[in-house]
């Protein structure tokens, strides 16, 4: 790797900016990959291989050839809907899982400060909190209120920018009247139906850390098949 | 998944630079069956064998320091080199866990 390569790399990684280092491993020369943008000559040939395995956030070596990818993805959004108890566990998970926790709830008494130190919290109304978060493809929502007038906006939201993983507490019953606000609303069922309602894997658990588990585990499981 | 913007290896790396040492780079590029590290991640190794960062769990590094300080009496550019279970000898270097890893070795120049 040449030292100009090298500064170029912790400048990026300063910046935050998503990038991958792509090495050839016959002759060590290497350079620097960025989505929407020109790669260098050497290496023009593998680049749909390149950004494919970019797309998937895998390191490794590109099939057939000695070209090298490691990437360097910036945490996945996660935006939780409820301050409630289980949002608690939620976190202490995802903070070793490389997600970035934003937490929307407008009822103060539950999300404060003091219940979630050091996490984003808003205290706004998902609509107008949304104005103030970027989100894409990369975002998910875990909706935790089950009470439609907080969850609903926050749902229409993630459809609306077709989040990759959206995913929504409460019975089948509570879900299945869900749906049909948001059939009414002018969603399509194909739509709707990328909702993970009830939320999580099944474990078996009812307790909050063990229902927090269980969505983590979806969650993370949505992430590899993107 | 790992965050790479986290680690401060290639930092690291770049500060023995700026004190002049000679430094090279030790990359897990490809791993078979149960390894401890994963794919990407790096260890560094200056001339005089000082190390930092891991490329398994322990196993193999002092084995990865004697090749990087080959690497930098040949004055080689790059190289790939290859651990397996040890199951002659214990004290053989090899992966206890009996997983496979592949490291490229290359020079920071």
């Amino acid at each position: 790797m040449k030292k100009e390569l090298l500064k170029e790399i912790i400048e990026k990684k300063k910046r935050k900016i998503e990038f991958a280092i792509i090495t050839n491993l016959k002759d060590g020369e290497g350079c620097i990959f960025e989505k929407n943008k020109p790669l260098e000559k050497n290496f023009e040939k593998h680049e749909d291989k390149i950004k494919s395995q970019f797309n998937k956030k895998k390191n490794g070596v590109l099939e057939g050839t000695n070209i090298f990818v490691e990437n360097y993805i910036l945490p996945i959004k996660v935006i939780i809907i409820g301050a409630v108890h289980i949002a608690q566990y939620l976190i202490d998970f995802a903070k070793n899982l490389n997600f970035e926790i934003f937490i929307i709830d407008p009822r103060g008494y539950f999300a404060s400060e003091k219940r979630f130190p050091g996490i984003k919290i808003s205290n706004k109304w998902p609509k107008d909190a949304f104005n103030e978060i970027k989100t894409d493809q990369n975002t998910a929502l875990i909706a935790l209120t089950h009470d439609p007038k907080i969850d609903d906006p926050a749902l229409q939201h993630a459809l609306k920018n077709n989040f990759f993983y959206i995913g929504a507490l409460g019975s089948k019953k509570t879900h299945d009247n869900r749906c049909t606000r948001l059939k009414e609303s002018g969603f399509k069922y194909e739509q709707i139906k990328k909702i993970f309602g009830p939320i999580g894997i099944k474990l078996g658990g009812k307790s909050a850390p063990e229902i927090a588990l269980s969505i983590i585990s979806q969650l993370v499981s949505e992430v590899y098949k993107k | 998944m790992k965050n790479s913007f986290d680690e401060k290896i290639l930092e690291e790396a770049n500060d023995w630079l700026s004190v002049k040492q000679n430094v090279v780079l030790a990359t897990v590029i490809q791993t078979w069956g149960s390894s401890p590290r994963p794919t990407g991640s790096r260890m560094i190794v200056n001339e005089k064998g000082d190390f930092s960062g891991s490329v398994s769990g322990g196993c193999v590094e002092a084995a990865v320091v004697r090749e990087c300080l080959y690497l930098l009496k040949e004055k080689k550019i790059c190289k790939k080199i290859e651990f397996k279970i040890s199951n002659k000898s214990a004290w053989e270097v090899g992966l206890a866990c009996g997983g496979e890893i592949e490291i490229f070795l290359e020079q920071i120049n």
